[in-house]
């Protein structure tokens, strides 16, 4: 065989083959996740770790004597495994549908995400406890042992197997959804719900089943994986993220196209590790920004244009706890005395993230926009200002500045990209572009891949103020918050602070009455992540390092967090949310792995009984009881009148 | 009146959210009849349908059909007791083939109708039956929604506008329609604003206002009480 481009056809046909295979995974998982969102409407988080559960299960029934030794069972194998594993991830879907997600399905779908983000965090944390990151070896099965050599590459039988065996499924499930009285009712129930139950079918029970058939289909492409890839905690959380990717590049409401589209990016990945390894991780991210430009419903998408903002704001405006002008004196005051009263790294770490979380709810508190990936806008800046600083010798002004100009730039690229779809896909979006620039930094020379930049020199502020003595420090990040919190807030109370907040109450209206909200959207979003860029270069300077964990999603997921707690849309609860999540990781430290599993409970228990946070819910409280007061005033001065009369 | 009640819905209130809707609803359909609830625009008759079919959630009083209280229950549940209904925007499903749509309410009692009798009822849709639902022009759209709920065995029809938006030739094969079904022995519950067409199909017509019923009118009460019911539907 001839080489090609100066490759070896060894080469190429064998990446190809690896890229098939991953295809075969991805056409399974966004079959799965589509249709789950399709009926749903959840955006399911969770499957990548449903998934993992599936490679543990088959690794746990070979391991049967050992873990319950003295019982005498059986060690059973990859075959038996393939048969009861998916049913078992099925009904551990099952009872997460009947227990947590069937709670949201009347919330907005920002709580679906976090929810699902919630049990991700819990299920990979105990796992991740449990196992390590180390992974464990899944043996091929006997009878699938060795290949045949084609003459220009060898295939292994083990390959050969998930290839057909994973397109066997696809099919399968492309002709229950399309063809079969089942999938008519599935169909049906996607564009009306309420109908289907009024004809006589019991709808909560289908969600039910079609959630656990999605899992079911995660647990069953986890087993199939579990010999290829190493069976370890981490497995699934990635792949998640492309999942999410290829959902978005497919496009929602074709059975067909996500399989196709599944397959199709595999092989290009498969592909894209002959021609350029390095681009192999972050080419499937790129498709989907060159499809969002070119085609933003998706290549096979017709979606229905639903120009919805997720409205979950839980800010009372009247209250007293909305006032800026009160609580910037007060802050700045608990601020002066604070490194008195605690550490004051403690509370420097306090102001940088309550900066990123005030940022964040700019986007999300105030348009309603369910941005995921605000980890990129903190994390570049910081990146940016701990190089700057460190290789350029910038003085710390400059750093911070450097970075917030970049995330500025990249807040309004991305936030121009994203802007295409709505709901869920706005998630999904600002997610992959996150995930692309984590992937970028974990490869480019310049930021030195997991050791991160360190030995961030602190300097001199203005050229005279020495920023390692760690009062002025802290009073410069006292600056900064103070500062940024005033924008903030300044910007929310503004009139462009209204259009905001009127597209989030109603975008059709707000377009109806002559704004172009997308532009808006925009701007606001573009604001939100020079925000965030500021908090991330402020932390890059205050601790000396710039790290992948600054850009990877948890970080993300820490923003949405805090903003959650505190109360999304409030103007303290950001802060609030701030002080309890940073106290919670300090005071979980030690626990180590366990902290996830800790903050992933955090997020399905907020999510549950907690949705206005710790400020809305006091909000809520003042206010009911002002108006109780009223009434009761009401009422003495009714009979007041009366008695005079 | 017929001596056998179909369904009786006593002081019925729903609420949309924190707005109320229904003020006491209060009426009767006998077995066999058929009865339409007539009302100008928000007079609250799609809500008592929707009411009576399990799907407005927030509501009080008592519905009962063929003598059991099904106020609390579920739409499937209330569906496959007998009850079918037919949504004012007709509901077809536009992922679903004509076919698919006509099968998709699943039977839930035998003395449905045969799908001969029904392809017989309604020829253009026998013709289009491998067409995409929603290609259906309006018209064919509201016969395949009333269509496809003959099947199930259910005897209590509920219809909502069925003639709205259609042109006068399609409105009288509705019409037809309806008459043939009461000849059958359906049930139907018809909301309609159309009084016209209502009136030379119903036996019995409630007239509905702010969320209550303010009038009744029989069949042979209608032709001497034109006056009436026009300032009742003018708007």
């Amino acid at each position: 065989m001839m080489a090609f481009l100066g490759i070896s056809p060894q080469l190429l046909f064998g990446q190809l083959l690896i890229g098939l295979i991953n295809g075969v995974f991805y056409a399974m998982m966004s079959l799965g996740v589509a249709i789950i969102f399709g009926m749903l409407r959840i955006g399911n988080f969770v499957h990548g770790a449903q998934y993992m559960l599936g490679a543990f299960g088959a690794w746990y029934l070979l391991h049967l004597p050992d873990l319950f030794p003295g019982l005498g069972l059986p060690s059973l194998g990859y075959w038996w495994a393939l048969a009861l594993v998916p049913v078992a991830v099925g009904l551990i879907g099952a009872f997460m549908e009947r227990v947590f997600i069937r709670r949201v399905y009347e919330l907005e779908h920002a709580y679906g995400l976090l929810l699902t983000v919630g049990l991700t965090m819990v299920i990979e944390g105990l796992f991740n406890v449990g196992y390590g990151a180390a992974g464990q070896r899944y043996d091929i099965p006997a009878t699938l042992k060795g290949g045949v050599n084609l003459g220009f590459m060898f295939l292994p039988y083990y390959r050969l197997w998930v290839i057909a065996a994973g397109l066997f499924v696809c099919a399968l499930t492309w002709y229950i959804v399309e063809r079969t009285k089942l999938g008519a009712y599935l169909r049906a129930a996607t564009e009306n719900p309420n109908l289907v139950r009024a004809f006589g079918i019991n709808v909560p029970r289908m969600l039910m089943l079609t959630y656990a058939f999605g899992v079911g289909l995660a647990g069953l492409a986890g087993v199939m994986a579990a010999p290829i890839y190493q069976v370890s905690p981490q497995m699934g959380q990635s792949i998640i993220i492309t999942i999410f990717a290829v959902v978005v590049i497919g496009g929602m409401g074709s059975i067909s196209g996500a399989i196709f589209t599944g397959l199709m990016l595999g092989m290009i990945e498969g592909l894209t590790k002959v021609f350029w390894p390095q681009a192999s991780t972050t080419v499937i991210f790129v498709i989907m920004v060159l499809v969002l430009i070119l085609r933003p419903a998706g290549l096979f998408g017709k979606e229905t244009a639903s120009v919805h903002a997720a409205n979950i704001s839980m800010a009372r405006p009247n209250s007293f706890l909305e006032n800026g002008r009160l609580w910037l004196p007060i802050l700045s005051g608990v601020g002066v005395v604070l490194p008195f009263l605690v550490y004051p790294v403690f509370g420097m770490k306090i102001m940088c993230f309550a900066l990123f979380a005030c940022a964040y709810n700019l986007i999300f508190g105030y348009v309603g926009l369910l941005a995921f990936g605000h980890a990129a806008f903190f994390g570049s800046s910081a990146y940016i200002a701990a190089f700057t600083a460190a290789s350029w010798g910038f003085p710390p002004e400059f750093a911070v500045l450097s970075g917030m100009t970049v995330a500025t730039v990249m807040g309004a690229v991305f936030g121009w990209l994203a802007i295409r779809r709505q709901g869920l896909y706005f998630a999904m979006i600002t997610l992959a572009l996150a995930q692309l620039v984590y992937f970028y930094a974990l490869q480019a020379p310049w930021t030195h891949g997991e050791d991160g930049i360190q030995s961030v020199p602190r300097g001199y502020l203005f050229g005279f103020i020495d920023l390692e003595d760690t009062m002025n420090m802290y009073y410069f990040v006292l600056a900064v918050f103070l500062i940024g919190f005033a924008a903030i807030y300044r910007i929310g109370r503004s009139p462009f602070g209204q259009i905001l907040k009127s597209i989030r109450e109603n975008e059709l209206r707000a377009i109806s009455l002559g704004y172009s909200t997308d532009r808006f959207k925009l701007l606001a979003f573009t604001l939100s992540a020079m925000f965030a860029g500021l908090a991330g270069a402020t932390k890059a300077i205050v601790f000396q390092i710039a790290s992948l964990a600054d850009l990877y999603f948890t970080t993300s997921a820490d923003a949405l967090l805090m903003t959650l707690i505190g109360g999304v849309g409030t103007l303290l609860g950001p802060i609030v949310g701030a002080i309890v999540v940073v106290a919670m990781q300090k005071e979980f430290a030690t626990l180590g792995a366990w902290v996830v599993v800790v903050q992933g409970a955090a997020f399905v228990l907020c999510v549950l009984f907690l949705r206005k946070g710790v400020v809305g819910t006091f909000e809520d409280w003042l206010a009911t009881r002002s108006e109780s007061k009223r009434n009761a005033a009401g009422y003495t001065a009714d009979l007041a009148a009366k008695g005079a009369e | 009146m017929n001596a056998q009640v179909s369904l009786t819905v006593s002081d019925l209130q729903g609420w949309y959210g924190e707005s109320k809707a229904l003020h006491g609803m209060t009426f009767e359909v006998g077995a066999g009849e058929v009865v339409t609830l007539l009302g100008r625009n928000g007079a609250g008759k799609t809500t008592t349908l929707r009411a009576i079919m399990g799907l407005l959630r927030k509501k009080k009083g008592e519905i009962r059909f063929d003598g059991e209280d099904v106020a609390g229950r579920m739409p499937e549940y209330i569906a496959r007791r007998g009850i079918a209904y037919c949504p004012e925007e007709r509901g077809i499903f536009a992922s679903l083939t004509v076919e698919e749509n006509l099968f998709l309410p699943p039977v839930i009692a035998q003395g449905g109708m045969a799908l001969e009798d029904i392809y017989a009822l309604f020829p253009n849709i026998a013709e289009r039956r491998n067409s995409q639902g929603t290609k259906l022009s309006g018209g064919e759209q509201q016969m395949l929604a009333i269509a496809r709920i003959l099947r199930t065995g259910a005897n209590l029809l509920l219809l909502d506008e069925p003639t709205e938006g259609l042109a006068p030739v399609i409105v009288q094969q509705i019409g037809a329609v309806i008459r043939k079904l009461k000849e059958r022995g359906f049930t139907v519950l018809l909301v309609e604003q159309n009084f016209r067409f209502a009136s030379k199909l119903a036996d019995r017509h409630y007239v509905v206002e702010h969320g209550r019923v303010i009038d009744t009118l029989t069949a042979a009460d209608v032709a001497g009480n034109l006056d009436r019911i026009q300032s009742y539907l003018k708007v």
